[in-house]
């Protein structure tokens, strides 16, 4: 009877992470109606554009299309071909890297050369370097899992595949793609149970690293003085911080309103991408942003859980995999959120699923899916089903 | 299928992924409680820094109230202009625009960069007051962070010949002179104002408070009357041309009221354009004093009546023309012999007026003369009034009580010595003069008996009809009282022995007086100077046109002007 009522509960499942759809397609809403409130006044503005007011709701929506079609194909694949293709894949993204680094393919965008130009649309390869690291590192781990403790041999070839990564991220440069692929690279090596002598060895090597990048290049460490203390120089460094602490004082508990921005007319600088949170801090008040960190805490944990039901089918590539699009989508949200409240210097980092930008999304979107694709996974061997 | 079964076993501590885990959700729970700072503790001063940014109060101003004359015509009006301003920082503007720009506003392209380079002001002037029509055009080149202030112009339709007393205003509309200046905060209102945001393009996003209303300055009445404003203007000009004076002032009050209906000075300057007015500002009728010279006389002959010593037809001999007082003489410019009191009025007798002085009490003289109004000021309201000079009678020598009868050693203001007249106009009565319309006649203060004012008045018809000073100042159709004055100018050394001050003061219609005038020319160098000459012509034409213009009954006939080239005037006493 009771084995009866547990069968038919596990027939009766459903057959995917509900919530986790849910989350990641609330998420996108919200950032498309966000988009839209923080740029009708850029868009009107900018005579480039026509003085179009929808001209950003336009291209998000379109890009969300394309993406969710990307992010159903991707769900249709088997994880078996990822792990399998992860080493070309990784490939893929590095011979890109390199490309957008070529002068007259890469396309310099406010003093970094991030975009490959195709045709209509700008690519921006670090963010699908993003996914394509978070697969290698985890095939990687899967591969040498019997000389993760050697330091020759475990994390030598790694150390040396992430500095040609960061190389190339660094040239354009892209310090916060960098960042965003060292955690996830990182994490994964962690948690795949790399030597914690080498670990700490590694971590100590990244903060002299991380430091020495910060102070080797002045405008890194323009980034640094600006975000310590914005009110020293408001109109200056500290310029975009102030006005994005600001719209956070304005917005208080419940936010003035959707629509209400003052700081979206064009006193904040990137309203529409890297400081979205701060028109959602200012238009929907603490309640909004409660929400959005809430629902990002949501795929981070989601993540975690399916990594663990992962590892109970032994299936590590995944586990591994799933907790890095985790650690992706968890750190670059708190970085970029960081960034928006003043407890990070300004990186450059999108709010992931939200923030306008066809690349991002796109990417993010197929990182979703994958995740989605590994708990289906997961449900079918539960059920005695074939992967 | 190395996916399904892993050649080694993959080792993944749980500790690892839960820590992991717990590091991550720490960095969330970092931004929960930077939100919370944020959004509620610190909000206060994030929100005062984001007003400090983006809100803005707006002036809104107060449109200046009008003044105009006593029949609602404008004297001064504020017309809408635009100021056109910049915040340099929000400034975007090319090579093209900068050429335009410069050639809309009349400066050079350099002059514009320059205004435009200081960037550390956000508030910068590029033209103030300009035509609404050049404003739009500017606003057509489209520059961004160049925007319009609404302010009001001050125009003065009536130009140089009200000039000095409704003034004008200063670029900020703030009053210099005359009524602009004296009555300027009545005028200018009260300015409302308008808390509002801004977005980073200047415009207004929403009001932060409830709008202040302007509150529009009050219009004022004056009690000139603009047409007899313009004659007066014209008649005293052409006298001060005619006579190549250095300055003429002249004053029209209606008789019965004491208001001013008419007050110009020469030379004048145009209030729409106050440039190079050094000098020409002066409301002389009121701000300067002078030595009245004989139209004093008149005063002294009805103190002499109302004490009871005299009546118009008392003889007081005048013979042999000079009178010694101490060491001192006075004299008459022809010897007369013996006269009547009316006579020494009509050919205006040094001598006659001295000897009727010295048979007074000093305390008594001056109480007359104080109680006319000399020594003090009219309080019209004006700024810049000054009181004359009559001493204390405690100081008088008996040759200072002598000269003062005829004029010398006490000086009054124009607008002091026509109030002054206002008695014989009033049977005695004395009337508060006033540069606003009033409503009603004032009650004045009784001077002398309406028997002396009236017998006075008489006398002064004299003046005007052969055998007297000023038949000049005769009138078509009506019967004139006046009496001339004649004086050398006070120089820094005592008197100047070329330079005088030719007056006359008069009323008509005699029977029943409607207007006084009183006229003065400083220093005519054309070889004429006596006040029968140079001034009474002013008298004569400006009442004239006055009269009719106001349709007063006529009380002569048609022919009642003896031709002045037939009968000279006599020579008044200096």
């Amino acid at each position: 009877m009771i084995t009866a009522m547990l069968n038919r509960d596990r027939i009766n499942s459903p057959s995917y992470d509900q919530s986790l759809l849910w989350v990641t397609l609330i998420l996108l809403g919200i950032g498309l109606v966000m988009v839209y409130s923080a740029s009708i006044a850029i868009a009107e503005s900018d005579k480039a554009l026509g003085y179009n007011s929808s001209y950003y709701l336009v291209r998000q929506a379109i890009f969300l299309i394309v993406s969710l079609t990307a992010g159903f194909v991707a769900f249709n694949v088997p994880m078996a071909w990822w792990q399998k293709m992860a080493p070309y894949l990784f490939l893929l993204g590095l011979a890109l890297l390199v490309l957008v680094l070529i002068p007259g393919i890469g396309k310099v965008v406010g003093g970094s050369r991030r975009w490959l130009s195709l045709f209509v649309i700008n690519l921006q390869p670090s963010e699908f370097m993003k996914l394509f690291a978070a697969m290698y590192v985890a095939d990687y781990t899967v591969r040498k899992a019997a000389v993760m403790d050697s330091f020759t041999k475990g994390f030598m070839p790694m150390l040396f595949v992430m500095l040609l990564v960061g190389g190339l991220l660094l040239n354009e440069p892209d310090f916060g793609a960098f960042a965003v692929i060292a955690a996830i690279s990182i994490s994964i090596l962690w948690l795949g149970g790399i030597n914690a002598r080498i670990f700490g060895g590694l971590i100590v090597l990244l903060v002299v690293g991380f430091v020495f990048l910060i102070w080797s290049s002045p405008y890194r460490l323009e980034r640094v003085i600006g975000f310590m203390d914005p009110w020293a120089d408001p109109y200056g460094k500290g310029y975009q911080l102030s006005h994005a602490l600001i719209a956070f004082g304005r917005g208080e508990w419940f936010g003035v309103g959707l629509g209400g921005s003052v700081e979206k007319l064009l006193y904040l600088p990137e309203a529409h991408t890297d400081f979205l949170l701060a028109v959602v801090a200012e238009e929907l008040g603490f309640v909004g942003v409660l929400t959005v960190i809430g629902l990002f805490m949501w795929i981070l944990i989601r993540a975690f859980g399916i990594a663990k039901e992962a590892i109970e089918n032994e299936r590590y590539f995944s586990a591994l995999l799933a907790q890095g699009l985790g650690v992706w989508i968890g750190v670059q949200s708190i970085i970029n959120m960081g960034v928006n409240m003043g407890l990070l210097p300004t990186k450059g980092l999108t709010l992931p699923l939200m923030s306008f930008g066809g690349s991002g999304i796109l990417a993010n979107c197929i990182a979703l899916a994958i995740l989605l694709r590994i708990d289906f996974e997961n449900r079918r061997l539960q059920k005695g089903l074939p992967a | 299928m190395a996916m399904h079964t892993p050649l080694v076993i993959v080792k993944l501590p749980a500790w690892r992924r839960r820590l992991l885990l717990v590091l991550v959700l720490l960095g969330f729970a970092a931004l929960l409680g930077r939100g919370v700072y944020l959004q509620s503790f610190h909000k206060r001063f994030l929100q005062e820094k984001g007003d400090a940014r983006y809100s803005r109060t707006l002036v809104l101003p107060a449109q200046r109230g009008k003044i105009t004359d006593r029949y609602g015509e404008l004297l001064a009006i504020s017309s809408p202009v635009e100021s056109v301003w910049a915040n340099p920082s929000d400034v975007k503007i090319s090579a093209s625009q900068t050429k335009k720009l410069a050639e809309l506003l009349g400066f050079k392209k350099e002059t514009i960069d320059k205004k435009l380079a200081n960037n550390t002001r956000e508030f910068v002037y590029l033209k103030r007051r300009v035509s609404p029509e050049l404003a739009a055009e500017i606003m057509q080149l489209g520059i961004a962070g160049v925007y319009l202030q609404r302010e009001y112009k001050r125009y003065y339709p009536a130009g140089e010949v009200t000039a000095h007393l409704v003034g004008f205003t200063d670029i900020d509309d703030k009053g210099q002179e005359g009524f602009e200046l004296a009555m300027n905060s009545a005028l200018s209102g009260k300015n409302g104002s308008r808390k509002v945001i801004k977005d980073r393009a200047g415009r207004i996003i929403e009001d932060l408070e409830a709008v202040k209303v302007p509150q529009d300055g009050a219009d004022i009445t004056l009690s000139i009357d603009r047409r007899i404003q313009y004659l007066a203007h014209r008649e005293l000009t052409k006298a001060v041309e005619k006579f190549q004076a250095n300055a003429g002032a002249a004053i029209v009050l209606d008789a019965k009221t004491g208001e001013v209906l008419a007050m110009v000075n020469v030379p004048t300057y145009n209030p729409n354009n106050p440039v190079n007015i050094q000098g020409k500002t002066r409301n002389r009728a009121i701000t300067d004093i002078f030595e009245p010279g004989s139209t004093m006389k008149t005063v002294t002959a009805a103190a002499a009546l109302e004490a009871g010593k005299y009546t118009p037809d008392t003889l007081i001999q005048t013979a042999p023309g000079y009178m010694s007082i101490g060491p001192a003489t006075i004299h008459d410019a022809h010897p007369h012999g013996l006269m009547t009191v009316s006579e020494v009025i009509q050919k205006s007798s040094n001598v006659g007026a001295a000897k009727m002085a010295l048979s007074l009490e000093p305390q008594y003289l001056w109480g007359v003369f104080n109680l006319i109004g000399f020594g003090s000021k009219t309080r019209i309201g004006f700024p810049g009034e000054v009181s004359g000079r009559l001493r204390d009678y405690k100081t008088w020598r008996p040759i200072e009580q002598a000269t003062m009868s005829y004029g010398h050693g006490i000086s009054v203001t124009l607008l002091q010595m026509a109030r002054a007249y206002t008695v014989f106009a009033n049977d005695g009565e004395l009337k508060p003069v006033s540069l606003l319309k009033l409503k009603d006649a004032p009650v004045g203060t009784q001077v002398f008996s309406a028997k002396t004012a009236n017998e006075v008045k008489s006398m002064l018809e004299l003046v005007v009809l052969p055998g007297g000073t000023a038949l000049k100042a005769q009138v078509l159709g009506y019967r004139v009282a006046g009496k001339t004055g004649t004086t050398h100018k006070l120089g820094d050394h005592g008197y100047e022995k070329n330079k005088y001050v030719g007056s006359f003061v008069g009323m008509a219609p005699a029977s029943n007086p409607r207007l006084i005038m009183a006229v003065m020319i400083d220093d005519p160098s054309s070889g004429e100077y006596y006040g029968g000459t140079v001034a009474a012509p002013v008298f004569s034409a400006v009442m004239a046109d006055a009269l009719r213009m106001l349709s007063v009954p006529q009380d002569a006939p048609n022919n009642n002007v003896v031709i002045p080239n037939d009968v000279e005037d006599v020579k008044e006493s200096i």
